[in-house]
């Protein structure tokens, strides 16, 4: 049986989202917690399950998440401590929900990036060490260190296959700067010009600062439950309608589609099958029906990459696709429209789930996405979730 | 090379020390299925084609073509302080699979996907040796 409609998003809040601040991950989440059990008008005993993908040591964990709010929880599921687990941390809080495991689960997600930046690459990263290469290709022995080389690994193989520049990459960026323009919460509220990315430092090239995501603290909280209790809800539930999960094996890097050749990945012309696409199937809509696209944007390639992996656009396409104003609000299909990692703040991709939540809401205020029915969350790694009001 | 060697080394285990002892010996050797016949890198217990677990450390060509490549420009190792500006690149064997390494006599503004490159041996401390690339005419 389909898991189509059979749950809901009926509560989401956030902390403040901060560069520096001296309040701890678990504060955050606290605050972001109390935010979302207001906005639900749901009590604290009412959440049941708790579902985590960023824990120790750059966010809070189930077990004293629970203590700390005094919550009796029958469902706790957190996975490795990394962003990649936010589609997929949420699908396990629905799967709970249907299932029966939890009346309503809590996705926390409290983390400080600006504490422990250590972590992302050089001798503090120990998971870059593992042998035979870390998960975002890293290999110290050769000075290969930190999530960013291996964006870059894939937009320089993409730059020399399809002729695309890092003045087209430009666009990601500059689109998701004037979303957060749009939105108070945003910590990067600026105008960014072609000439800002393109003169700004590279960080690993092929990649400039401004293709690299904030690196900063928050805390947001998105409650799920059943489709019975989410019809008495305070407000209109958003409803999870279709999902797929996230994908591993030979022909997956992390930060490429399928086929681009990075690491052990066979080097073909990728083009997505139905079956690969199922999360529309059991939408019951396809990609003409998504009102705005959000994914996990720590790169402004992996935005590309989404959009050639899901079939918004062919293979190569991506880089003239993303001109012209297309992914920006009021464009065909505007992406990320509360600024996303690059520009709003890197709470883990929750604050994108928040935003779509909001859009379906129609709470957006400026940044509104007019009549919007059908959101899409999708990853450059294959996961995907689809929302409808 | 002066002074002691400060660079990250490769993490040696049971699956890969033979890669290591024969770049020690300044021979590349992959992993060849005894079933199928295919080569596979990174080390792994069993072929991924197959499962087979019958593998030979097999000399390969050493010859490829770079499939992509990075310069580092952020010190995040001490010991790289020097070093950045520095690339990494990834190597496309003739045999089939990819390493991880950096190109040695080649400029960074110089680099280009699809390079001819055949391997190099660094001798970095007594027990371990690794292999780099340098660009073939
Ligand atoms: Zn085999």
């Amino acid at each position: 049986m389909s898991i189509r409609d059979r749950t809901a998003i009926v509560g989401v809040g956030t902390s403040r989202f901060v560069m520096k601040t001296p309040e701890s991950p678990m504060r955050l989440a606290t605050q972001a917690f109390k935010a979302a059990l207001a906005d639900a008008g749901l009590a604290r005993d009412d959440i049941d399950g708790l579902a985590i993908n960023i824990g120790w040591p750059l966010g809070v964990d189930y077990d004293r998440f629970a203590e700390v709010c005094g919550l009796k929880i029958r469902f706790a599921d957190q996975s490795w401590t990394h962003g990649r687990f936010v589609g997929p941390a949420l699908q396990h809080a629905a799967m709970a929900v249907a299932s029966g495991l939890a009346n309503v689960v809590a996705c926390v997600c409290g983390v400080s990036f600006i504490q422990e930046r250590g972590l992302l690459g050089g001798p503090g990263d120990f998971e870059g060490t593992r042998e035979e290469g870390g998960t975002h290709e890293e290999n110290p022995v050769y000075g290969l260190t930190a999530p960013a080389a291996g964006a870059a690994l894939s937009a320089q193989r993409y730059f020399a296959l399809y002729g695309a520049t890092s003045e087209q990459l430009a666009a990601v960026p500059i689109a998701f700067r004037k979303h957060a323009m749009l939105n108070p919460q945003a910590i990067m509220r600026t105008p960014l010009t072609v000439e800002d990315h393109q003169n700004s430092r590279w960080v690993v090239e092929p990649l400039h600062l401004f293709d690299c995501c904030i690196v900063s603290d928050g805390a947001s909280v998105v409650l799920v439950t059943s489709a019975e209790r989410a019809r008495d809800g305070k407000e209109p539930p958003v409803w999870i309608g279709g999902m797929q999960g996230m994908r591993a094996g030979r022909d997956e890097f992390l930060f490429a589609p399928p086929g681009l050749g990075i690491g052990a990945q066979r080097a073909f012309r990728y083009t997505p099958t139905e079956d690969e696409l199922s999360v529309y199937r059991m939408a019951g809509v396809d990609q003409t029906d998504i009102d705005a696209l959000y994914t996990y944007d720590a790169f402004s390639p992996l935005v590309w990459f989404v959009l050639e992996r899901f079939g918004f656009c062919g293979l190569g396409e991506a880089a003239a696709w993303t001109q012209t104003g297309r992914i920006e609000l009021g464009g065909a299909l505007p992406m990320n429209t509360s600024g996303g990692l690059l520009s709003e703040a890197h709470v883990s991709g929750w604050n994108s789930i928040v935003e779509i939540v909001r859009q379906l809401r129609g709470a957006c205020g400026e940044r509104q996405v007019k009549d919007a029915r059908v959101m899409q969350w999708a990853t450059a790694w294959g996961d995907s979730t689809i929302f409808h009001r | 090379m002066t002074g002691e060697y400060r660079k990250p080394l490769p993490r040696v285990t049971s699956d890969n020390r033979p890669f290591w002892e024969a770049t020690k010996r300044h021979e590349l050797r992959l992993q060849r299925c005894g079933a199928c016949g295919r080569f596979r890198y990174p080390p792994a217990p069993v072929c991924p084609d197959c499962l087979s677990e019958d593998a030979e450390w097999t000399p390969v060509s050493g010859r490829g073509t770079v499939t992509t490549f990075i310069v580092m420009h952020k010190v995040y190792f001490q010991s790289f302080a020097g070093d950045v500006p520095y690339n990494v690149v990834q190597v496309e064997l003739e045999e089939g699979p990819r390493l991880t390494a950096n190109l040695v006599d080649v400029p960074n503004e110089g680099m280009t996907v699809g390079m001819p490159v055949e391997v190099v041996f660094d001798d970095v401390t007594p027990e371990i040796t690794l292999p780099r690339f340098r660009r073939t005419s």
